[in-house]
């Protein structure tokens, strides 16, 4: 799969100290989000772990959700991406609340709707890099 | 409440008291085949020529850039004898109004007694746009979008766009109405790039597809350019060339929880322009039905659509059909983007809106409105964002 990646893919920085445990979480194919101990409200984007004198903890999300908007991506697209053209990129608001930006496969533009019920699934580009991806729960 | 107290006293003593008093640009280019820290100095000049001053009366300045130009490169250009003040707003599109905001404060707090405020930029030319040199590491709140694509500012919008679609049931036909009012109106402004290609609303629908929802037509231009205005207290201006252009409110405002970009965490999608809108409302004694017409940044169609509604012309979700019957066209109810705006004039990170905000008020706009004494001005709704309202006697 690495030797498929584009030369020019943006990668993200896996090794940021804020990101970090996102990142590690979906090389293990669990999708970890912030959660404000205590009072359970969910943070998206995450922020640093000292936040508050450390308030915040990462717990794994269900990774099911709905699709809160999307775009369809059509010619000229950055070459990086050519292959997955037209590329429909998505807006999932998952059940426990927060918005991620995301992909879908599995799934064509013409089934694409605002609310459908989407799935997590795990896309390795690299060693260190894997993103979570959506597809639709049938 | 004590901030709050001082925020009201700050902004009693900047409405009306400051003004801009001299607008000037380049023509506008696909190439201009000069680097900004060349163009930005000549369209300042070109402002402080148009306002009766000279560089030797400069002492700040607030430039708008995301690039690296130094202040002493421009101020020496220039000829700037000493600048006593100075600052640097980045956020593409977003920054605009944020300079004569810092422009009005350090004006009355006594920091400077003229300020240039400038955007030079060069985006003609594929290669010079930021998102398509974004390759390989992504270390900045990018790296929460970009590597699933979400790259391009046509598909970022285009989330918002879908979601106002479903929710509110605005139409393709709305956004091009927006398209359409803004070529209008270039084509009778001889600065603006598209000039003489007249857009109608069957050319408009069957523009292709770019990111769906949205199309060619409801993507702005991208623009070389270098604009400039001069702002200096309301009796500094007593003696200068032109009647002065009141900044009558202004406001900045990150929102709560804001990602630079694809902000899509914040309440029901609400973008940076609620909170700039309650702010820059707050600190004015005008209200959005006293605009005779508005500048509202149109880096997409929708961004128009949501900033009518932002900025409170018409109720959430009913931006789509206030566009309806010529409203937003010369000799309609608000004409919008009056020179064409970053759609048709020039994409110049919505710098042009402001200087078309002046010219509406001097009476010299290509598409005058009749009387104007109020306009509105605003940059990306999306990003951290600003806005003001300009007035005239």
């Amino acid at each position: 799969m690495d030797a498929a990646l584009h030369p020019d893919y943006p990668l993200p920085d896996v090794e940021h100290p804020v990101t970090r445990p996102f990142w590690d979480g979906c090389r293990e194919r669990r999708l970890l989000i912030q959660r404000e101990k205590g009072t359970w409200t969910y943070h998206w984007p995450p922020k640093p772990s000292y936040w508050k004198g450390g308030k915040l903890e990462w717990v794994e999300a269900a990774g099911l959700g709905r699709v809160y908007s999307y775009v369809v991506g059509r010619e000229p697209f950055l070459p990086a991406f050519q292959a997955l053209l037209p590329h429909v990129m998505v807006l999932v608001e998952l059940d426990e609340g927060p918005r991620l930006v995301g992909y879908m496969v599995h799934a064509t533009p013409a089934e694409m709707a605002i609310g459908m019920r989407v799935r997590v699934v795990f896309k390795r580009l690299t060693d260190r890099v894997t993103l979570p991806v959506w597809e639709p729960v049938r | 409440m004590a901030r709050n107290s001082v925020d009201q006293e700050l902004f009693r003593r900047i409405r009306d008291r400051v003004a801009i008093v001299g607008i000037g640009h380049l023509p506008f280019a696909k190439d201009i085949g000069r680097p900004i820290s060349d163009t930005a100095i000549e369209a300042i000049q070109i402002a402080l020529d148009d306002a009766g001053l000279e560089a030797e009366d400069v002492d700040g300045m607030s430039m708008f850039e995301m690039e690296h130009t130094h202040e002493v490169t421009i101020a020496r250009g220039l000829g700037v004898k000493n600048l006593g003040w100075w600052d640097k707003l980045s956020y593409g599109g977003g920054a605009s109004c944020g300079t004569i905001m810092h422009a009005a404060a350090a004006i009355v707090s006594g920091l400077a007694t003229v300020v240039t405020c400038h955007r030079a930029r060069n985006r003609g030319s594929r290669e010079s746009r930021p998102w398509a040199q974004e390759r390989v590491l992504v270390t900045d709140d990018k790296a929460l979008h970009v590597p699933w694509g979400l790259i391009r500012p046509v598909d970022v919008i285009g989330m918002w766009a879908q979601r106002h679609m479903h929710r509110y049931g605005t139409k393709r036909e709305h956004l091009g109405n927006v398209a359409i009012a803004a070529r209008k109106h270039a084509n009778r402004n001889p600065y603006a790039m598209m000039r003489g290609r007249p857009l109608d609303m069957e050319i408009y629908l069957k523009g292709r597809m770019i990111g769906d929802p949205l199309s060619l037509y409801d993507c702005c231009l991208e623009t070389d350019g270098a604009l400039a205005c001069i702002v200096t207290s309301v009796e500094r201006a007593k003696d200068l060339k032109h009647k002065p252009i009141y900044v009558h409110s202004v406001a900045q405002a990150s929102g709560p929880n804001p990602v630079h970009l694809a902000n899509y965490n914040t309440p029901d999608l609400q973008t940076t322009a609620v909170p700039c809108a309650e702010q820059l409302w707050a600190r004015s004694e005008l209200q959005p039905r006293d605009m005779d017409c508005a500048q509202i940044y149109d880096a997409f169609t929708p961004l128009v659509i949501m900033g009518l509604e932002d900025y409170g012309f018409c109720k959430r979700g009913e931006g789509g059909p206030f566009t309806e019957g010529g409203r937003l066209e010369l000799g309609g109810e608000l004409p919008v983007l009056t020179s064409g705006g970053g759609l048709s004039e020039a994409y110049v990170h919505g710098f042009n809106l402001i200087i078309e905000g002046v010219r509406q008020l001097r009476g010299t706009s290509y598409n005058q409105v009749p009387d104007c004494k109020a306009t509105l001005v605003t940059g990306a709704s999306g990003v951290a964002t600003s806005a003001m309202v300009l007035r005239a006697d």
